[in-house]
């Protein structure tokens, strides 16, 4: 079957579906109905079901690992229509390119749980386990709108540039909470008193990230 | 049941594909449509950035993000980015090319990211990972222009007369930021041929 027919078979049967929808659910009896309505109620039913369908594909293509949410490869020219609407409808601005840059947002815990000030919470790296890079990488906190936290020392983020001191074996550890963690301030990533959401962005990513093998760490709950 | 008449629900089945087309297809037009506006009529701290220009936010902006100064308006306060200080155009080749002219940034970390505003992919990048750290002068022409590129320039193309310029100069600490800015600021652009004053 050709795409066309395919086409025409397809929003035909939607069609028949939220015609029916709009008849039996949503009580639309205003028959006679003018050719004009058809129209415009047609193309404002399109258009949800475009965002309706972007939306979906977007949910499709996004990844999380570890509680960490990605999509990879915005920004690509070739990129089908589709994708570049899914896209849009995710960042809603110009986004880098994933070989200049790339993102993963966090709004849950490793465990599945929603990130909230409330609780105390530590990300660790492993030795040799911070994201590879030939730029930087940062964490940047956010609060539930996506706005910078007002805390006393004037830190929005932590990065590989911001003086976090590592562990004996190598590994790093990055204490995510309201409160100050006695003795680890240098790696203190301060959190608002309620929900919060992290941002880690790394510039340039090396071949383990871009090929997909890097896992971003989970972001652990730690109890007192 | 309501007796359905077949040739409106063509009609009506007709136009819900093409609802959902123009949906799809102009999303990510309209969006970037957003920040053109916000562009041209707004600006980013200090009024509206003529087309074919290029602005870099204010270092008071970066400092103190919790504090923005009255004068800026929403859109550049939107999200949280503290890596980076933003340059940011909206140029017009359909009356010639431009030339993007980039500083020495002696191994700084920085890229000028070249969008088409109709689909809201980038065709191409200056800086650090494609074109290293050195100053250079880059050509960006649209559709169609054919000329000479002057000696010692690299030519761009773009598929779209209408292109979203954007430029990330990388800030490593506070006291970096005055250094980091005289940078970004360096980041300039010129026609290739200047119109003669009437």
């Amino acid at each position: 079957m050709s795409i066309v027919s395919r086409w025409i078979v397809v929003s035909l049967l939607l069609a028949l579906a939220v015609r029916f929808a709009m008849l039996h659910v949503l009580e639309f009896h205003s028959h006679p109905r003018s050719i004009a309505t058809e129209v415009f109620q047609g193309l404002i039913a399109g258009g949800v079901l475009g965002c309706f369908t972007a939306d979906v594909f977007a949910r499709i293509k996004l990844t999380t690992v570890n509680g960490w949410i990605t999509l990879f490869g915005c920004g690509l020219p070739g990129n089908g229509m589709l994708f570049r609407a899914a896209c849009a409808l995710i960042f809603l601005g110009p986004v880098n390119t994933p070989q200049e840059a790339m993102y993963w947002i966090a709004r849950k815990s490793g465990a599945g749980r929603k990130l909230d000030g409330r609780h105390d919470y530590r990300m660790h790296f492993p030795p040799g386990g911070l994201p590879p890079n030939d730029a930087f990488w940062s964490l940047t906190m956010g609060d539930a709108r996506n706005r910078f936290v007002a805390n006393r020392i004037h830190r929005y983020s932590v990065s590989d540039h911001s003086g976090l001191v590592l562990n004996a074996d190598g590994s790093v550890d990055i204490y995510i909470q309201n409160t100050a963690p006695t003795g680890h301030e240098c790696n203190w990533l301060p959190a608002p008193g309620g929900k919060f959401i992290l941002w880690l962005r790394v510039y340039v990513p090396g071949a383990a990230i871009l090929d997909g093998k890097y896992e971003v760490p989970p972001i652990v709950e730690v109890n007192g | 049941m309501t007796h359905i008449e077949y040739k409106h629900l063509l009609i009506f089945g007709s136009f819900m594909a093409v609802g959902w087309f123009l949906f799809i297809f102009f999303w990510p037009r309209m969006m970037l449509y957003v920040y053109k506006r916000a562009i041209h009529v707004k600006g980013f701290g200090d009024g509206p950035i003529p087309v074919n220009t290029l602005y870099t936010q204010r270092q008071a902006l970066f400092a103190d993000p919790l504090h923005p100064p009255a004068s800026v308006p929403k859109l550049a306060t939107t999200g949280v980015n503290r890596d980076t200080l933003i340059t940011i155009g909206w140029w017009d080749l359909g009356k010639g090319p431009q030339i993007l002219h980039v500083p020495d940034m002696a191994g700084r970390y920085y890229s000028v990211q070249f969008t088409d505003p109709s689909r809201n992919t980038n065709f191409a990048y200056v800086g650090k990972r494609t074109t290293g750290t050195e100053a250079g002068d880059y050509l960006i022409a649209g559709p169609g222009w054919k000329g000479a590129v002057p000696q010692g320039m690299t030519q761009i193309s773009s598929p779209n007369n209408s292109v979203l310029v954007a430029g990330r100069v990388f800030v490593e600490s506070e006291s970096d930021l005055p250094t980091a800015y005289n940078l970004a600021k360096q980041i300039q652009v010129v026609p290739l041929i200047r119109q003669p004053s009437e």
